[in-house]
């Protein structure tokens, strides 16, 4: 049981970080820094808790916080590239922020324990869960209360006004700002909302693990981060857990092949994305649903 | 002259040499970019693939090196028009991001294919000028740099011949301006696309091969930076020009060895990246690009 309520944990954090890239993609954009607020989401949040002493819950949205201020600044001269340069300059900002925490050394004597950043050892003792005697299931709920919170949110905004601007300047950016919508606006709230979601989930993570490395934040965590999305689809907040849900199945269920699962990985991915480009829950996907639920709720057209 | 001075000659020969298969790397990523409008995040590792090819028909044979760089090149070639079928040929063609997910998952596969064919370890790569070194002045010249440097010289001149003398070129540079316009005026959309791709695919080939003779070895671990350095030159230069790939590579292989010299091997990739963001904030279109980045 414990298993699989390590895996519904491990779950959370990835939904969490294809989120945090899902609500950049709409806007059109696409971000490899989401492992980098990831990163300082887990380093920040790890210290608050176990060399502050505060408690888990702000150190969390501490976490959080400081995950979208960075995504707020990134935001802004992210706005001057745009497309394919966006991708080449949030990788820098992902293996800049990667360097740091490598040539990072701060530790603290906490009792017999040496704690904090250690440069290339990383960031032991984040111990907040087992100190206060958390059982797994407690470990479980606490990070799911974040998930659902930031799917509801999204699920909410997406029906909102927020969205549809969202959308709008991801489908074409010259129509949007012919309509009057502020694109500065859209994608430095859409960059300052994913570093948010980002940071959250690697303060979940770091006290998950109880360690973290620069190691674990790299380009191939960047990559993850989209690759939810982009292959689970952006047409509802369900397309980035779709492609968690395709990954992971893939990466638990493949297992039995042993070493030729990894090949398969790779020909899966591009099979997928010829079959179904934009994603697996896709625009065209969720219209047809819409209509399938429609007749069945009368009450919901006299809304309209 | 100081010793520093000296050094720093030294390592700005180096570099500029080295730079020369970044910029060959930075070529096939900006061509690709150039004609299709969209990035093939596995082209580094069509490089790298190439030249394993090249080194097993090397232990197969043990034959010359001509050999082993004719194998890597046409290897690579044919790598190239797998990647064109497999994740550009049946794409929407206004969408960039399935493309971009599906050469993705090719970087995956054949990353894996090759740490599965080679257990994960690197592999002694021939070196042709083995550890040769010329005297100029008080400075030293490695016979592999130079070699490579030449080598890349070479490719970078049929290239132009290529593309501003011959109907194919003229072909690629009209549908990098303009594909719709190009289509109209009969020109074969798909084979243009499919010849782009099998050429910067044995660009790459040359390039995996000089890198391997020039380093020694070559080891899966090569894949990542490669592809990440490939972006870089080729977003230095501007995206789609292929002059600026060239100054570009040269640019960063001068400024690679001068931060490993001055700051180590820790801080090197990090004064990189720094570069690259001042460029793109300055000059977003890159050296040779349009002002505005696309």
């Amino acid at each position: 049981m414990d298993f699989y309520l390590s895996l519904l944990t491990l779950f959370g954090f990835r939904i969490l970080l294809g989120l945090s890239a899902y609500v950049v993609i709409l806007t059109g954009q696409i971000s490899m820094a989401q492992a980098g607020f990831y990163a300082i989401g887990a380093y920040v949040a790890g210290a608050a808790t176990s060399m502050m002493g505060w408690p888990i819950f702000p150190a969390i949205l501490l976490g959080g916080a400081v995950g979208g201020a960075f995504g707020f600044l990134v935001g802004f001269p992210a706005l001057r590239v745009r497309g394919l340069f966006l991708v080449v300059a949030t990788l820098a900002f992902t293996e800049i922020i990667r360097m740091v925490f490598l040539n990072l050394t701060y530790t603290i004597r906490v009792g017999e324990r040496t704690i904090g950043p250690a440069g290339a050892e990383g960031f032991r003792g984040i111990t907040y869960y087992y100190q206060n005697g958390w059982s797994v299931l407690q470990i479980v709920a606490f990070t799911w209360l974040f998930v659902v919170a930031v799917l509801l949110a999204f699920w909410i905004m997406d029906r909102s006004r927020a969205g549809a601007v969202l959308r709008a300047v991801g489908e074409d950016e010259l129509a949007a700002a012919c309509v009057g919508i502020n694109l500065t606006a859209a994608k430095v709230a859409a960059m300052t909302a994913g570093g948010l979601v980002a940071g959250l989930a690697g303060a979940l993570y770091a006290h998950y693990a109880t360690y973290v490395s620069q190691e674990d934040f790299g380009v191939l965590l960047a990559t993850f981060a989209i690759a939810y999305p982009l292959v689970g689809g952006t047409g509802s907040v369900l397309g980035p857990i779709a492609g968690v849900l395709f990954f992971s199945l893939l990466v638990d269920g493949l297992r039995f092949l042993g070493d030729w699962r990894n090949l398969l990985f790779g020909v899966l991915i591009v099979l997928m994305m010829n079959l179904r480009p934009h994603g697996i829950i896709d625009v065209g996907l969720v219209r047809r649903a819409a209509a399938l639920l429609r007749p069945a709720r009368p009450s919901a057209r006299a809304g309209d | 002259m100081t010793d520093l001075a000296l050094d720093i000659v030294q390592q700005l020969l180096n570099g500029f040499l080295f730079g020369s298969s970044y910029a060959l790397i930075g070529i096939g990523f900006t061509m690709i970019f150039g004609v299709m409008d969209k990035l093939n995040l596995a082209f580094g590792v069509t490089a790298l693939a190439g030249a394993y090819v090249g080194l097993g028909v090397f232990h197969l044979t043990r034959g010359p090196f001509v050999l082993v760089f004719v194998t890597a090149v046409v290897s690579s070639g044919l790598i190239g028009l797998v990647m064109e079928l497999a994740c550009f040929r049946w794409m929407p063609r206004d969408y960039p991001l399935a493309p971009l997910m599906a050469t993705m998952g090719m970087l995956f596969f054949i990353d894996e294919v090759i740490s599965h064919a080679t257990h994960g370890r690197p592999m002694a790569f021939p070196a042709p000028m083995g550890t040769a070194m010329m005297n100029v002045g008080p400075w030293l010249l490695r016979g592999d740099l130079g070699f490579m440097f030449l080598a890349a010289l070479a490719v970078m001149g049929l290239l132009w011949v290529l593309v501003y003398r011959t109907r194919l070129g003229l072909a690629t540079r009209a549908v990098s301006q303009q594909p719709v316009a190009a289509q109209l005026c009969g020109i074969a959309l798909r084979r243009v696309n499919a010849s782009v791709f099998i050429l910067t695919g044995m660009i790459g080939g040359v390039a995996g091969a000089l890198i391997g003779s020039a380093v020694g070895n070559l080891s899966p671990l090569l894949s990542l930076p490669l592809t990440i350095k490939g972006l870089v030159t080729a977003v230095l230069g501007g995206l789609g020009s292929i002059p600026g790939a060239i100054a570009g590579g040269l640019l960063l292989g001068v400024v690679e060895y001068q931060a490993l010299y001055f700051f180590g091997i820790g801080y090197r990739d990090m004064v990189t990246y720094l570069m690259l963001f001042a460029f793109l904030v300055f000059r977003p279109g890159g050296l040779f690009g349009q002002r505005a980045g696309r």
